[in-house]
């Protein structure tokens, strides 16, 4: 005879579920107050650190930039605000000071390179300009970008140009580049010869000449780039940021 | 001819074309007056003939393969004539004179030469000015004649000096 399934088993079914479940929500929120202590103990520990390291933070490059990476992985922003925890430990207070000193450097070139200049440049110049100290010296392109970074609360007066890799074009002047005219820089950047023309971003970049021209004239018009008519082939346009003499000039 | 040290700007190719960006142009003005300020400092020259300048190494760098046109050398000077650094000639604006100092700051040179080295009331000749060995440590010794005259006849306007001639030559008496 065959039987059919009982109330009982079915009861007994879910009574079981029922407990797996429990179980299961048990287990999860241990491992989530375990997970949050340990993270607790970590923050403390890193602020502990940090404060313990604090002068350490500042002269030493390498050290700034692997404390950097290891506050990026867990989601720290110690720049994030002036406020706070962090505040204390005056690491914002020296990408601050550098971000005025960029600022400085920006503003006294803008003569000769309209507001364009390369991340290399920017670097070297403000080492010599900062004391002679290791400590002043001392000073990355990372620590660099995560200044200018800050300096974008001002809104878009000073952005960065990725232009190739491991290289960066600091724009002072507002205005922003558009898809075109960074992809220009970027081209005039990876020849080596400081200039473009039409039929280099023709050829190269598969464009049509008038939005070649387009681009080029319009950072003309910003002062970004020189014109040269004496080329016997066509117009060259030439970035003064680029030119290995203006920038050691 | 004295070494010159040019500016990178002279190296730039496109510096030989006149910009058309305002603010671009101004800065390139501005760099091409201190460089031709400086250069005929160095040589000792006070003018420029438009006509000729384009073949000189001021205006015509020969590595880079790059010359200052004739139209663009006039709009430089114009624009120096505004500042009172420079005056054309003759009418047609080919020769110009380039002044490194203002007339009036040659005139107030020379008569301070005058006055510390006791020339009051006495009569130099303007060869002696330019030529002679008092002078030889001056920075106009050896300036363009009609630079000189121009500087002394300001000079005159002020009553500090008289421009005088006799026979061939001209000479100056410094009150």
């Amino acid at each position: 005879m065959r039987r059919r399934a009982g109330v009982g088993a079915i009861q007994k079914h879910r009574l079981e579920q029922e407990k797996y479940k429990e179980k299961g929500t048990e287990i999860q929120e241990n491992q989530f107050q375990q997970m949050s202590k340990q993270l607790e103990v970590f923050r403390e520990n890193l602020e502990d650190f940090a404060s313990k390291h604090k002068s350490e933070i500042k002269k030493n490059a390498q050290f700034r930039r692997q404390f950097q990476e290891m506050c990026a992985a867990i989601g720290v922003d110690p720049l994030a605000s002036g406020k706070g925890f962090w505040s204390v430990l005056g690491i914002g207070d020296f990408y601050y000071e550098l971000g005025v000193q960029i600022v400085e450097v920006c503003l006294a070139t803008n003569y000769k390179n309209g507001g364009l200049i390369t991340l290399e440049e920017l670097r070297s110049r403000l080492i010599a300009s900062r004391g002679r100290a290791k400590k002043h010296q001392d000073i990355t392109n990372e620590d660099l970008l995560a200044a200018v970074k800050k300096l974008r609360i001002f809104g878009n007066g000073f952005t960065v140009v990725p232009i190739s890799k491991g290289k960066w074009l600091v724009q002072s002047v507002p205005g922003e580049l558009n898809m075109d005219q960074t992809l220009v820089l970027q081209k005039a950047s990876g020849l080596g010869t400081a200039w473009v023309s039409v039929s280099v971003l023709t050829s190269d970049l598969g464009w049509t000449e008038i939005r070649a021209e387009n681009a080029l004239n319009h950072m003309v018009r910003e002062g970004l780039a020189w014109v040269d008519s004496q080329e016997p082939k066509e117009t060259l346009y030439w970035f003064p940021s680029m030119f290995a003499e203006c920038v050691s000039a | 001819m004295a070494e010159i040290s040019w500016p990178w700007q002279y190296n730039f190719p496109p510096f030989f074309t006149i910009q058309p960006h305002t603010e671009t142009r101004s800065k390139q003005l501005e760099a091409w007056e201190q460089l031709i300020t400086d250069y005929l400092k160095a040589t000792k020259q006070s003018t420029i003939d438009i006509r000729e300048a384009s073949n000189t190494p001021l205006f015509n760098n020969i590595e880079i393969n790059r010359k200052l046109s004739q139209e663009a050398i006039l709009t430089i000077l114009e624009d120096m004539a505004k500042a009172g650094k420079a005056a054309p000639i003759d009418k047609s604006k080919n020769v110009w004179e380039v002044y490194w100092h203002s007339l009036d700051e040659w005139g107030n040179m020379i008569y301070n030469w005058a006055c510390n080295n006791g020339f009051n009331n006495s009569v130099c000749t303007l060869f002696e000015l330019r030529e002679g060995d008092n002078t030889a440590d001056q920075e106009f010794h050896n300036l363009d004649m009609n630079v000189l005259v121009k500087a002394l006849k300001s000079l005159e306007a002020k009553g500090r000096c008289e421009l005088m001639e006799f026979d061939d030559n001209q000479g100056v008496k410094f009150f």
